[in-house]
């Protein structure tokens, strides 16, 4: 084995489940046509909610996506997402079944808040319905390392398998930890994302009371933007040392070439530019590159008021005058706020950028909002040459996390 | 001060870490430090008090909630649109 030093994390495989596609390569198809995935509110009571929008996936059937597993099949929402996204990087990845070495092999899959329909589900029962028993898989369901534990189950992952939770940056610290594991020399390969299925009543409802949902659409970095919008999902990549891969003879999509995470240490909803910046730089010099080697970042861009502007002021103060010759961003745009998913979904994302030498757009953009002058990709994706790519995210509490690409090594 | 002000003052108060001892209707919310996320916590406050509905987004500037008066005035009308609605129904 290399030293860890020199040991090298790719990705071979990549999942994903969105509002504007139930794979990677359709939310890939749906990002390079700008297609938008927010739409009417369906499927609950509309009962004192003002914000009528979400980001709902309505083509997903469990039992078609997760027919192979009956435990997953019985599983809450979220760790159906999880399981579909899995199974289709590990598919990519060429492992079907049991992994070669199950402790060399880890399940790190995030999530916001977990099983949270099953948990509004059980209370519903108990304080409202007066039922003698809650449904006996509440707990199972509700847990937010169910779907990190179904994943490990369904693959034979006995090495380090647990969930991350660090709200909107939840699935690039899941990528971030896996990618340290196998750097350390710890295991040779994990699948890592994060997962979310909370656009429920109570989250609807919770939302609303902090004032920062848009009523009408996400349209991060535009004059018009008032506001995220709340949306489920999940994105899972297969990362694996690279001497690792080539013996088994894997395809090689990309490199995950840095990853940081530092804390604003400041206030719950108000960022600091300190946190972002230095999570950038650190990124960056983890990756060893120069900030003027970065072509592309898919942005935390959430449409509020408060992050893209913050955000803007943090990438030109990494970036400088390159700032302006970057393509920057925010898919959320057209598949919005994913929250625990969205550094997968995004990390996916930036694969594909990479892969396709394309920068996907932001939607819904009129013109740019005060003090937001980057090259937002304003409405229409463009063809450009991405080498390295980075994605931003950034949490409610000041948890920043960012992950940094490349091709996939010669 | 009348009734609906005093009650907002109070609330105010209960949502600020050193509240002074008088705040006149002028002060500016901003002055008294209180940011996006306690407001959305303070108009929770007062719709909970005064059984109302507030339309307030932390994402856009409200005038109605530059001043401590401003925010008197507005749950003043929205009192009186529901007390006029209430005697249409």
């Amino acid at each position: 084995m290399a030293s860890s030093s020199k040991r090298r994390v790719v990705v071979t495989g990549q999942g994903a489940v969105t509002s504007i596609g139930t794979s990677a390569d359709a939310m890939w198809a749906g990002m390079r046509e700008g297609r938008c995935g927010v739409g009417p509110l369906t499927g609950m009571s509309m009962e004192d909610l003002y914000i009528h929008i979400a980001g709902q996936i309505k083509d997903f059937d469990p039992r078609e996506r997760c027919s192979h597993s009956k435990p997953l099949m019985l599983a809450d929402r979220y760790s159906q997402f999880a399981g579909s996204a899995a199974i289709e990087a590990m598919s990519q990845a060429g492992f079907h079944g049991r992994v070669p070495d199950g402790h060399r092999a880890a399940s790190i899959i995030g999530s916001g808040i977990g099983g949270l329909a099953t948990i509004e589900k059980g209370y519903e029962d108990l304080f409202i319905l007066k039922k003698k028993a809650t449904h006996p898989l509440t707990l199972l369901r509700s847990i937010a390392s169910s779907a990190a534990a179904h994943i490990s189950i369904e693959y034979g992952i006995k090495g380090p398998c647990f969930g991350t939770v660090s709200a909107c940056s939840t699935a690039a610290h899941a990528i971030g930890l896996t990618y340290q594991m196998i750097k350390s020399g710890m295991i040779d390969m994990g699948v890592a994302g994060g997962s979310e299925a909370s656009v429920t009543y109570g989250s609807m409802r919770s939302w609303q009371a902090m004032r920062v949902l848009s009523p009408d659409g996400c349209y991060p970095f535009a004059k018009r933007r008032n506001g995220t919008v709340l949306s489920e999902g999940a994105g899972i990549l297969v990362l694996e040392d690279l001497d690792y891969a080539r013996a088994r003879g894997a395809s090689i999509l990309a490199e995950l070439k840095g990853f940081a995470m530092t804390s604003d240490a400041g206030d719950m909803v108000n960022p600091s530019v300190e946190g972002p910046t230095s999570a950038m730089q650190m990124a960056l010099e983890d990756a060893g590159l120069a900030s003027t080697e970065i072509d592309y970042i898919n942005a935390h861009g959430t449409a509020t008021t408060i992050n893209d502007v913050n955000e803007t002021r943090a990438i030109k103060a990494v970036f400088g005058t390159h700032a302006y010759k970057l393509s920057v961003s925010s898919t959320k745009s057209m598949h919005g706020h994913c929250l625990g998913a969205g550094g997968g979904v995004e990390a996916v994302a930036s694969i594909m950028a990479i892969r396709d030498g394309f920068a996907p757009p932001t939607i819904g953009f009129d013109t740019p909002g005060d003090e937001c002058d980057l090259d937002y990709t304003a409405n229409e994706g463009r063809e450009r040459i991405i080498s390295y790519a980075m994605s931003n995210s950034f949490a409610f509490g000041g948890l920043n996390a960012v992950l940094v690409f490349g091709p996939a090594p010669i | 001060m009348d009734e609906v002000a005093d009650k907002i003052v109070s609330i105010l108060k209960k949502n600020m870490k050193n509240p002074p001892e008088h705040v006149p209707m002028e002060t500016k919310l901003a002055d008294l430090e209180i940011e996006s996320l306690d407001l959305a916590v303070i108009v929770f406050d007062i719709e909970d008090t005064f059984g109302i509905q507030i339309p307030y987004n932390a994402n856009e500037d409200v005038q109605d909630f530059a001043t401590v008066g401003s925010v008197v005035e507005r749950v003043k009308s929205i009192i009186a649109e529901k007390g006029a609605t209430g005697a249409a129904a």
